[in-house]
């Protein structure tokens, strides 16, 4: 754990605030310059043809922002929405260009500043579980969060339908 | 036309003579001898002397000599290929350290070279309109002076050799004829490459062999401006007694390619007419003040404007339907949100009005394309050119122009006949294309019109039968056989289009243009020519639609696709394999499905009889598609979904509707489309 990197990125570069929300028990993270807005759920319009965890596109003061639900990206049970259901506006950088992307997250939790000390290396999980979101884990106050790199959450290009829809 | 002829003439000889640089340039100096002489004739004698004096006139007996003086410039290196190749990227060294600015110099450079290519059609048609020649040059100079000023040396090179001619044509001391104009042009084109190349090169692509270009361009340029400096005054003085009818005729071999009919025509009035005008006439008109009225917006920000008024819209009508507020009943409060509604329905007109440009910039092109053809094809053209005001929506103008050129070209190129077979008929050789757009309600009509031979019906019957695009005994109506030369099939195979008349890609043209919701219609007369017609919408940021409702969701589909809807009785729809699969509107039996299983959305099976079918067309083909509910019709704002969801099919975007929630616009081409792979596959 001394090593000054966590993987693809170094420490230094994941010092900073994070905005931090629930999925289940598990706390995540992503940083607060990537966050535009917070809301609570809304209508959510489905678009047809995408992965189950894409719910659709809302209406955000007249600009159409797709919505992903981050409990069925991460393959959690789907749960029902309550009032403290959240939706993160975020900013995801894709190879077309910034753009916006709603999230779906069990509750928002608070404003963490974290620093050098707090951040860890990735461990390796094997083969089950995908690390290739996480920028890194900060252990505060005795609890792990998982930094998200969310350009890699939200996909690579930003294409988030299926390549073969189920026509007809 | 006197003058186009005039100075016609002497251009198309030069075909004949390219072979030989000796010969051509004797074309040349004869030309502008023959130029020179007739504008003297006529010209104040103090600027004769002027001219004298500056410029050294050579002794009369020079003149028999005139060829080895023209010639001479021609041998000298004028410009080498280094002063137009800066290696590397040190002229870019300002702009580099400025990205806004390189922008800004790059956008406002190209905006000046369409404004200059505009003039330049212009003066084409009327050489002897001096005061254009001053709108050109002040944006070349412009240009030259932007470039210099952020040290971009290519490019000023070259613009500052073509400001020296225009500034010589502008002065009177250069005849301007289609060369003149070909050669600017053809400056436009090439500081429009390197300009483009320089926003390329900061973008890290490597930079364009744009030198040779370059450096071939200003030789000419140097060339012509010696060639017609020491050719002009050479001649000036003996042949002012020569009759000024005579000289086209003597001087020129009469080209085969561009027929001029009557080449004894009153060229001498028109040139009296030339001379006449003194060449500074309007040199001291105030420049206009374009500038001051127009900014440059970024159109992220007009889509925010809109994007915003939109919402205010949704918000305003939310409120005025609030039940806690309908049940006030007060005069006051009811006067403010009617006043209310109309400033917001103001502001939403003219935010939209913020995305409309002239349609003028399309036609330039158009303009652009017609002349460089007829003049490789060959067939003299009049372009005339009405309603380039007509405005629409800036993408569209964009998105339009490439089907526009290609429909101009293909009548330049198939529609019109050569000239000999055009008197042959009884028509004048100089053929008419005319490019038109009027308002006709809330769509825009743009016609490219030919006067040439107009659609054979019989051949493109015939070709179509071979082709197997109809039933060899189907008989259809003249209208949808000229219609077939939209079917992809029709016009891909070359020798269908030679005996159809019509080039290649009209399938691409009219995919374009229903691409842009808009349609295109031919009526065309055998022998006497060929209009198309273009009909758009206004602008693609608003759109007619029908709501429906599809599980929970609503759709919108567009109200120009949908042909009728109807609930039909249960002998209307019949069943394959347990499932209804076609149904009976009158006479014809289409293929049925629903709505929600075609594009994939989670809804219980429908029985059509209880339900609504919409009849859709698209590229000829009907479907009917089962909705639980046909809602209503509404003008809805168009959306992009984001590139997120550029692989669902059946769907073009999203429209926020009255609750501020979103409806899928749904994509009639995508959906036939997959209605008929769905079958294939299933077959």
């Amino acid at each position: 754990m001394s090593t000054a990197t966590t993987g693809r990125f170094q420490r230094e570069e994941l010092v900073g605030k994070y905005l931090t929300f629930a999925l289940g028990n598990e706390e995540y993270s992503v940083p607060v310059l990537k966050v535009r807005e917070i809301i609570k759920i809304m209508d959510i319009t489905a678009v047809p043809q995408v992965p189950e965890y894409v719910k659709g596109v809302v209406n955000l003061r007249g600009k159409v922002i797709p919505v992903v639900d981050l409990r069925l990206k991460f393959g959690f049970p789907a749960a029902d929405y309550t009032e403290r259901t959240c939706i993160i506006v975020v900013e995801v950088a894709l190879s077309t260009g910034a753009r916006m992307m709603g999230i779906i997250v069990d509750h928002v939790s608070e404003v963490l500043n974290v620093t050098t000390e707090e951040i860890e290396q990735t461990p390796q999980f094997g083969d089950e579980i995908q690390t290739d979101y996480m920028k890194g884990i900060a252990k505060v106050r005795g609890h792990v969060k998982i930094l998200l790199d969310l350009d890699r959450v939200l996909g690579v290009d930003g294409t988030i339908a299926m390549p073969q829809p189920s026509a007809a | 036309m006197t003058t186009r002829k005039s100075s016609g003439k002497p251009r198309a000889a030069k075909p004949a003579v390219k072979a030989k640089a000796k010969a051509k340039t004797t074309g040349k100096a004869k030309t502008r001898v023959a130029a020179k002489a007739t504008r003297k004739a006529s010209a104040p004698k103090a600027k004769a002397t002027k001219l004298d004096l500056e410029l050294e006139l050579p002794p009369p007996a020079a003149v028999a000599a005139a060829e080895p003086i023209v010639e001479q410039p021609a041998a000298a290196p004028v410009a080498a290929i280094e002063d137009f190749v800066v290696d590397d990227d040190t002229e870019l060294a300002v702009v580099q350290s400025d990205a806004e600015l390189a922008n800004l110099f790059i956008a406002e450079a190209l905006d000046h070279l369409g404004t200059i290519e505009a003039k330049l059609l212009e003066l084409d048609e009327r050489p002897e309109d001096t005061s254009l020649l001053n709108d050109i040059f002040r944006p070349f100079h412009t240009v030259k002076g932007n470039a210099s000023a952020l040290g971009i040396v290519s490019v000023e090179r070259v613009a500052h050799k073509v400001e020296n001619l225009l500034d010589l044509a502008r002065s009177g001391r250069i005849q301007v004829g289609e060369t003149e104009v070909d050669l600017v042009l053809r400056a436009v084109d090439v500081l429009s490459l390197m300009i483009n190349d320089v926003g390329q090169r900061l973008a890290g692509q490597p930079r364009k062999a744009t030198g040779a270009e370059a450096v071939t361009l200003v030789q000419q340029v140097e060339y012509l401006i010696t060639g017609q400096l020491e050719a002009g005054p050479a001649v000036a003085a003996p042949v002012t007694e020569t009759p000024a009818i005579e000289t086209p005729v003597i001087e020129t071999p009469e080209p085969a390619a561009v027929a001029a009919p009557d080449p004894g025509e009153e060229p001498a009035l028109e040139h009296d007419r030339r001379g006449a005008t003194p060449s500074r006439r309007r040199d001291d008109v105030p420049m206009l003040a374009a500038t001051a009225t127009a900014i440059k917006v970024d159109t992220r920000k007009l889509d925010n404007i809109v994007d915003v008024v939109g919402e205010l819209i949704v918000v305003q009508s939310l409120i005025a339907q609030d039940p806690a507020l309908s049940a006030l009943v007060d005069g006051r409060l009811a006067r403010n949100m009617a006043q209310l509604r109309r400033l917001t329905a103001d502001l939403q007109r003219n935010s939209m009005a913020l995305r409309m440009v002239p349609i003028r910039q399309a036609f330039q092109k158009v303009a652009r394309v017609v002349r460089d053809q007829s003049r490789k094809a060959g067939k003299p053209i009049d372009l005339v050119i009405t309603g380039e005001d007509t405005e629409l929506d800036r993408k569209m103008v964009e998105e339009i122009t490439d089907p526009l050129m290609h429909m101009a070209r293909n009548s330049v190129d198939h529609g019109i006949e050569p000239p000999d077979a055009r008197e042959a008929s009884g028509k004048p050789a100089r053929a008419t294309v005319s490019l038109s757009a009027y308002y006709q309600g809330s769509h825009v009509i743009i016609e490219v019109k030919d006067d040439g031979a107009g659609l054979n019906t019989q051949r493109i019957l015939e070709s179509a039968r071979r082709k197997g695009l109809i039933a060899p005994d189907a008989n259809p109506a003249p209208e949808d056989i000229h219609r077939l030369i939209f079917e992809p099939g029709f016009s891909t195979a070359a020798k269908v289009t030679e005996v159809s008349g019509r080039g290649v890609g009209m399938d691409v043209v009219r995919r374009n243009i229903e691409s842009l919701r808009g349609r295109v219609d031919i009526r065309t007369e055998y022998g006497q020519g060929t209009t198309f017609l273009v009909r758009l919408p206004l602008t693609l940021a608003v759109l007619d639609g029908l709501l429906v409702r599809v599980g929970s969701e609503r759709c919108v589909l567009p109200a120009a696709a949908v042909r009728e809807s109807l609930r039909p009785k249960p002998e209307q729809v019949h069943f394959v394999q347990g499932q209804p699969r076609m149904i009976q509107v009158r006479e014809s039996v289409l293929p049925l499905v629903s709505l929600g299983s075609v594009l994939g959305m989670s809804c219980e099976a429908l029985d059509p009889s209880a339900a609504t079918v919409v009849v859709v067309e698209e590229g000829g083909s009907r479907i009917g598609l089962v909705v639980e509910e046909l809602l209503h019709k509404q003008e809805v704002v168009v959306k992009s979904l984001g590139d997120s969801f550029s692989a669902v099919r059946g769907v073009a975007g999203g429209a926020i509707l009255g609750d501020g929630r979103i409806g899928l616009i749904l994509d009639p081409h995508g959906i036939v489309t997959m209605v008929r792979d769905g079958s294939r596959r299933a077959a």
